[in-house]
């Protein structure tokens, strides 16, 4: 809200600065957007030379405060002054009779003049005020042109000016129709028929519907209620008499209505946030005020002031014990009293207790005591509150597990020269789809772009898009994790960590020994993952659409399916702008699964062992589609409770090895806890072994 | 007497074993066969220094000692050079780079969130997780923001196309027969992205009687398109207290407490009055720039003053919807976000560095 410091003190005596001003009502609930200094260079402006606009942010709950007078209520209460308030004709004398005098005219209600008024709709409009005056349209006065300028308002014509100034100024909107354009010298305040249509002030048709309400003549309607006028009834050159409205509507259905045809307008801005019933008609009495002064018209005298059900303010009680209960601190009564009786309300001594206070119909806002503890507070200062700590009453209990969790993981993968990635929570539909099957998707309704569209079903493709803006910024070597969510229809919300790893498995040393990331290191990341989680993962050949074959397998614990990884196809890494031939691996891990597997209770230790362990190595000829975990079950289940682990420290294909055939070394570690093992156990262990190779694949012992 | 018959004979005897002795342990031997202060030959002969004529015992004493000396060396200078021939051979140029470990960074955005989780621990809070997909009921029409009110305009939301369930949440609680007894622990059908960690706050008092002391860490969104200040996916944490008798200086110095923490004890606070539909009184609060240490800059847009958060007392119609006496119960909340204190406690100008995993970004936070 653009407001002229000139403007303000035609209802203020604030002697304080431009700066001033807004630095102290950035502390009183207004935050200053914007200060301008304008120097007023025309001769026949009547206003003060050196001036200022100051942008004030009025809050969505403050409609009262979106005009000069709102703001000028406000500034008067902050720097303790007297608040001039506009004033009929007759009934004050020192006025000025220029420009900025704050004149009203004396309007006679009337139940009807030379225009009719009707409302159809009494609980979409509480109130319709419509005064008929006689006009010359004309450009209106240098003043009144600058002051909306000023304001960030066009100047039109001096009719609508008028109107615009009396916007600007009490905050309420009002409307002129060329009254030779008014069917039947009616006004009607109805819903529109379905299927009605017209053309609004900004040359658009708008199709309208049964819950909207308008204003029609006795045929069509002629402006939409609250939100826009008609071009059809417009104020043009040649309008000799107008129908002035100054009404107050329904803030639901004008908010409604605003949004359904998508047309904000600064009336509808006030009129959906509330507006005071008791101002149409002063509202009106300004601007035919104002027609007279600038020589634009006359008002015929009367006006016709539709407001069947009177609304009456609101009293509230507000206690002494729940300001301070509130607030950490007693404000003097004097500044309780003198705040809220100069922002317009009403105080009633009622108890020991406190007071009874009447609320000015135009504060909307102020429905209940903690409202009026507010308003206190605001204009006492939250500056004079004390620093106080709350007492802590009762053992904090413990925090969410997975937050440790989560840091924990973060540890793990940093030492693992991971770095962290943080990537939003929904992506493209193409970029999830191989992720997902179609229904497994849940889209979002009104995505900002496609890039948005998505709900992510996994963490990796925006992984992978991290990896690839990497990539293009000379980063070779990319390691990336994130520990997020991921959404698909049939399982929700659940919590993943994903990994992503391309480039050289090692950082590159002058001494050589570089070599790119193969399966084999993801797999090793996935496993200490598992460590960290507590957790003993395997993995298990799974053809997955967007892996390589032959390189995509399952992530298990304790039997159980909790992640996936591989290397992923040339054709998505293209997808996601990386070089085909670019080797990605990735893996992801489902943390709410191993969250169920993993052991609640502590660890236990083991004994450390007392007698000595037993190595043997063994290679042998095998089919090289063999798994080595195939090999490793056969060597475990013919072996007695003594070998107590098998590691393959060789595996070799090519010269020497036929064709489909591989050579694998086993060590096999044997101990038991009782003894020393003989040669003799051991021995026997290891025929047993290989009998049992030989006989379930055909090994051959080399 | 240098040609004692007695010492030439100890010393032939050295020479004649000295030369087998290619060991440690053989030299050792030596030297105690010899050198031993019990048992040595060396001692032996000296110990005969007193059945010798009086004017024959320097004479004998020095050629003694002189032999002692003469084995002394031979041994040490053996056992040098045997040491010598077991140092491994060729050395290196310790100029050369080391082998760096790798390690990966924690997100900068991640190191705010533990700070805050850490100095909100510390003063006895509960730190939890809530779901980042909710429902209407949860994000806005029980914080005092029923369907068509203007203050939803605020907060742009993203909706879904079809209901999702959410994620869980408080399965700490529901363990071991604590204090929670009707768990609310999953949105069953969640219909938006939650615009702000302040559903939590309504699961939370829905779910568990006051008095209340948390912390909610986690993502949110909006609608908003990707620019300089703005993310469609930002991180946030709530924070809420409700008990008997809290009040808006707890708020203050509660604030206070946490601006201290994470930028530094000279750090000011302000509170501004302010419109919330959840909190009456509101208040956004302001540190002082710390780029120009509150004097005025462009950081600052020369007030002095940077907005960091959103707060005030509980609305006693959000009390109302948790069933919690709104006349008996006072609380505070603030909602904060992570990427504005990234942005000032780091010198971060843009939103996007936090969500583009730029690993020239992410480097230079310390490992």
């Amino acid at each position: 809200m653009r407001v002229l410091v000139s403007w303000l003190r035609d209802f203020v005596d604030v002697t304080a600065s431009p700066d001033e001003i807004a630095k102290t009502m950035s502390v009183r609930g207004f935050a200053v957007e914007g200060l301008e200094h304008i120097d007023w260079s025309s001769p026949e402006s009547n206003i003060a030379k050196a001036d200022a606009v100051i942008d004030f942010e009025v809050t969505g709950n403050r409609p009262d405060c979106m005009s000069v007078m709102g703001m000028a209520r406000e500034i008067a209460t902050a720097f303790n002054l007297p608040m001039r308030r506009p004033v009929a004709r007759g009934k004050s004398s020192g006025e000025e009779e220029d420009g900025s005098s704050l004149r009203l005219a004396s309007l006679k209600a009337v139940e009807k003049s030379d225009i009719d008024v009707i409302i159809e709709n009494g609980d979409l409009c509480p109130r319709y005020a419509g005064a008929v005056a006689d006009v010359t349209v004309g450009p209106s006065p240098g003043w009144m042109q600058a002051r909306l300028q000023a304001s960030g308002v066009r100047p039109i014509s001096n009719i609508v000016d008028v109107t615009n100034y009396v916007l600007l100024e009490m905050g309420q909107p009002m409307h002129a129709f060329d009254f030779s354009k008014l069917e039947g010298a009616q006004i009607r305040v109805r819903t529109a028929a379905s299927g009605e249509s017209m053309t609004t002030l900004d040359g658009e048709k708008r199709e309208l519907t049964d819950d909207m309400l308008v204003i029609a003549d006795a045929q069509r309607p002629v402006a939409v209620a609250g939100v826009m006028g008609g071009a059809a009834s417009e104020v043009a050159d040649g309008t000799t008499v107008i129908v002035l409205e100054s009404a107050c509507f329904n803030p639901l259905s004008v908010r409604r209505t605003s949004r359904k045809l998508m047309l904000k307008t600064e009336a509808s801005m006030r009129f959906e946030r509330g507006l005071d019933p008791r101002l149409p008609v002063t509202a009106m009495e300004r601007a035919c005020a104002l027609l007279e002064t600038i020589g634009a018209g006359k008002a015929r005298a009367t006006v016709v002031d539709r407001y069947p059900q009177r609304i009456e303010p609101l009293t509230l009680k507000l206690r002494r014990s729940k300001i301070s209960g509130l607030l950490g601190t007693s404000v003097p009564e004097g500044d309780v009293k003198r705040i809220l009786e100069s922002l317009g309300f009403t105080l009633r001594e009622a108890t020991e207790s406190g007071w009874d206070v009447t609320v000015p119909t135009r504060r909307v806002d102020v429905t209940r005591e903690v409202d009026l503890i507010e308003e206190v507070a605001r204009h006492y200062g939250f500056d004079k509150l004390p620093s106080t700590f709350p007492a802590l009453t009762f053992a904090p209990p413990p925090n969410d597990p997975r937050i440790g969790r989560a840091r924990h993981l973060r540890t793990v993968m940093t030492a693992a020269g991971f770095s962290e990635a943080m990537t939003f929570g929904f992506v493209a539909s193409a970029a999830a789809a191989p992720f997902a099957s179609e229904g497994e998707l849940a889209p979002i309704a009104n995505p900002l772009s496609e890039n948005f569209a998505v709900l992510r079903p996994s963490a990796l493709p925006s992984l992978v898009d991290a990896v690839a803006h990497n990539r293009r910024r000379e980063q070779r070597d990319v390691r990336l994790f994130e520990v997020g969510n991921r959404f698909t229809r049939s399982t929700g919300e659940r919590r993943s960590i994903a990994c992503a790893w391309t480039g050289a498995a090692s950082l590159e040393h002058w001494s050589g020994g570089a070599r790119d990331v193969d399966f084999f290191d993801m797999k090793g990341i996935v496993e200490r993952v598992g460590e960290a989680l507590r957790l003993e993962v395997t993995t298990d050949t799974r053809r997955e659409n967007w892996l390589v074959p032959g390189r995509s397998a399952a992530v298990l614990a304790r039997g159980e399916r909790i992640g996936v990884m591989g290397q992923l196809t040339p054709a998505i890494a293209e997808a996601h702008g990386l070089p085909a031939n670019d080797a990605v691996y990735v893996a992801e891990i489902d943390l709410d699964a191993a969250e169920n597997l993993a052991p609640k209770e502590d660890m236990r230790i083991e004994a450390l062992p007392r007698y000595p362990s037993v190595t043997r190595d063994i290679s042998i000829l095998i089919d090289a589609a063999l798994s080595a975990d195939a090999v490793r079950a056969t060597a475990r289940a013919a072996a007695p409770p003594t070998l107590v682990q098998i590691r393959e420290f060789d595996r070799y294909q090519g010269k020497g090895i036929p064709e489909g055939k591989v050579s694998l070394s086993l060590r096999l570690t044997f101990r038991a806890s009782d003894r020393t093992l003989t040669d003799a156990e051991v021995h026997s262990a290891m025929e047993a072994i290989v009998a049992a190779l030989i006989e379930r694949h055909g090994a051959v012992q080399r | 007497m240098p040609d004692n018959p007695a010492i030439q004979g100890v010393r032939e005897a050295f020479l004649a074993q000295f030369p087998a002795a290619s060991s440690d342990q053989a030299l050792k031997a030596l030297h105690d066969a010899f050198l031993s202060r019990k048992s040595g030959q060396l001692t032996a002969l000296m110990k005969t220094l007193s059945t010798l004529a009086p004017e024959e015992r320097r004479d004998f004493g020095q050629a003694v000692n002189t032999l002692k000396t003469e084995i002394e060396t031979a041994i040490d200078e053996k056992r040098a050079a045997l040491e010598a021939t077991r140092q491994p051979s060729g050395g290196v140029d310790v100029t050369l780079p080391g082998r760096t470990l790798p390690m990966g960074r924690i997100h900068p955005l991640m190191r705010v969130r533990r700070d805050v989780e850490d100095i909100f621990t510390h003063m006895g809070y509960e730190i939890l997780e809530g779901p980042e997909v909710e429902d209407d009921f949860h994000n806005f029409e029980a914080l005092n923001m029923p369907p068509d009110h203007p203050a939803r305009d605020m907060q742009d939301t993203l909706y879904l196309d079809a209901p999702v369930a959410g994620g869980t949440w408080g399965a700490h609680r529901f363990e071991g027969g604590q204090r929670g007894t009707v768990p609310e622990a999953q949105v069953r059908a969640a219909t938006l992205l939650r615009t702000h960690t302040s559903a939590m706050q309504i699961r939370y008092m829905k779910t568990f009687p006051p008095p209340v002391r948390i912390i909610v860490p986690g993502r949110v969104y909006r609608r908003d398109n990707l620019d300089r200040s703005h993310t469609p996916m930002f991180q946030q944490f709530e924070g809420l207290v409700v008990g008997e008798g809290i009040t808006l200086a707890d708020l203050k110095g509660t604030l206070e407490a946490m601006m201290r923490a994470l930028f530094g004890e000279g750090v000011k606070v302000r509170l501004r009055p302010s419109f919330f539909p959840y909190t009456e009184p509101s208040a956004e609060v302001d540190v002082s720039c710390r780029a120009c240490g509150g004097s005025g800059c462009g950081t600052c847009k020369q007030t002095g003053w940077l907005e960091i958060l959103g707060s005030g007392m509980v609305h006693p119609a959000v009390f109302e919807a948790v069933g919690y006496d709104p006349d008996k119960y006072t609380g505070f909340a603030f909602g904060m976000g992570m990427e504005r204190v990234a942005m000032l406690r780091y010198g971060v100008d843009d939103i996007r560095l936090f969500y583009e995993n730029d690993l020239r970004f992410l480097e230079q936070f310390p490992v």
